[in-house]
């Protein structure tokens, strides 16, 4: 057997780290619906692991684990709120009463102004609704140009086994997409990033959400499709 | 020396986000997954962002660890190898003249490799790493643990890149074989 048809090769391959930036995410994505390159892919990490031992162990900067810390501190799941609760049965509601386009964003966005004043939580200043099409909204994503905060929850979005959504910012300015983290199982953003950008990139941004391999996009940029996305409109 | 049994228990508790049990995940293997993502990347920098992005998915990962698919330090291994890989591979490559200190290759002392292992399965690969032809196992070694790339390791064998290839994939079958799985 040559190429790629020598599957387990390809795992050993990718496992060794020979295989180029293209084959290596072909390979990442290839893995997720293919259990046998996966399974081929475990059985040469499990092989080959003890060669770690060769490396010479290498203690890291003082400062380092301060800073994973922090990161984490921003991926800590957050308990859903009624609010959220609430939201998703007006949806459904709304959803049976297949409002047109446009609408649905807009009750959403008075529905989280009104909910958050009510629990007296600090009013976000935007938010955007992530769909595919007016009857399926799946993500809310809440930003605070102000502190470049965010916060990114499930609607209706279903966790698909073995792949991660990943939410990306798209604006001109930027080029090619930036992610913003993946939004996790329990729907919130692994690590928001938004300080980097300014607040009229913000504000003008699309939010888009791709399916990626499991753990994100390998090449940094979006590998897989774009399923969700809004812009942001006022909350309140 | 945490066990692999403690390190699986730790991440379990990680798994469910108990961030003192993360704080000894950290303290057990940082330098060990450190080493690994500097050798492969040469350049601190980029390592230590690279090795905060493998914990924090360590962190967000931990409950889908399976202890019946892999060792913990094979599955945070494998994390932290395709961070640094993907990394290097997308990155023009590095003047290795601007870094000298990072020149330490692969160990050509296969003894010495040898020695290194702490148990039966090392022990077992360094065997079977013993019966490829000298060359063929550096290549092994030098991708593996210093992250050679198809392209590097035709220059610095003199082959063309498709002979490269075809030789590590029969170094890859020729290993599975010897290890007999």
């Amino acid at each position: 057997m040559t190429g790629d048809e020598d599957l387990d090769g390809l795992a050993g391959e990718y496992v060794l780290g020979t295989l180029d930036a293209d084959e290596r995410a072909a390979v990442a994505a290839r893995r997720l619906r293919e259990p046998a390159l996966d399974a081929a892919i475990r059985g040469w990490e499990n092989r080959l692991v003890p060669l770690i031992e060769s490396v010479a162990e290498v203690v890291p900067s003082e400062d380092l684990f301060p800073k994973i810390e922090s990161r984490i501190e921003n991926s800590i799941v957050q308990p859903r709120s009624a609010t959220i609760i609430d939201l998703r049965r007006q949806l459904n509601f709304w959803r049976g009463a297949a409002i047109a386009t446009g609408t649905i964003a807009a009750c959403l966005a008075i529905a989280i102004g009104a909910q958050q004043f009510r629990f007296k939580e600090k009013t976000p200043n935007l938010v955007a609704v992530l769909q595919k099409d007016a009857a399926s909204p799946a993500f809310l994503v809440t930003v605070n140009v102000e502190n470049r905060t965010m916060t990114v929850r499930p609607v209706a979005a279903k966790n698909e086994s073995g792949k991660s959504y990943e939410l990306w910012l798209v604006q001109e300015s930027l080029g090619a997409p930036k992610s913003l983290g993946i939004i996790d199982e329990e729907g919130s953003a692994s690590h928001p990033t938004l300080a980097a950008f300014k607040p009229d990139v913000i504000k003008s941004a699309t939010y888009a959400v791709s399916l990626e391999p499991e753990g994100g996009s390998p090449t940094g940029q979006p590998t897989g499709p774009v399923l969700f996305a809004g812009k942001l409109i006022p909350a309140n | 020396m945490v066990t692999a049994d403690e390190l699986g228990q730790l991440l379990q508790r990680v798994g469910r986000h108990d961030r003192q049990a993360f704080a000894e995940v950290y303290q057990a293997t940082s330098a060990k997954l450190y080493g690994i993502v500097l050798r492969i990347l040469s350049r601190r920098d980029i390592a230590e962002e690279v090795l905060q992005e493998v914990f924090v998915k360590i962190w967000e990962r931990a409950a889908d660890y399976d202890s019946s698919k892999a060792s913990p330090i094979s599955w945070m291994a494998a994390i932290a190898r395709n961070r640094a890989l993907d990394e290097v591979r997308r990155k023009l490559p590095v003047a290795i003249e601007d870094y000298p200190e990072i020149q330490d290759y692969a160990s050509e002392d296969e003894t010495a490799l040898a020695a290194t292992m702490r148990n039966e399965d090392g022990r077992r690969l360094a065997e079977c790493l013993q019966h490829l032809d000298p060359e063929r196992r550096q290549m092994v070694l030098l991708a593996y643990c210093d992250g050679f790339s198809r392209d590097e390791l035709a220059t610095r064998f003199a082959q063309p890149v498709n002979t490269i290839k075809t030789w590590l994939r029969r170094s890859l079958a020729q290993l599975k074989g010897c290890l007999g799985s």
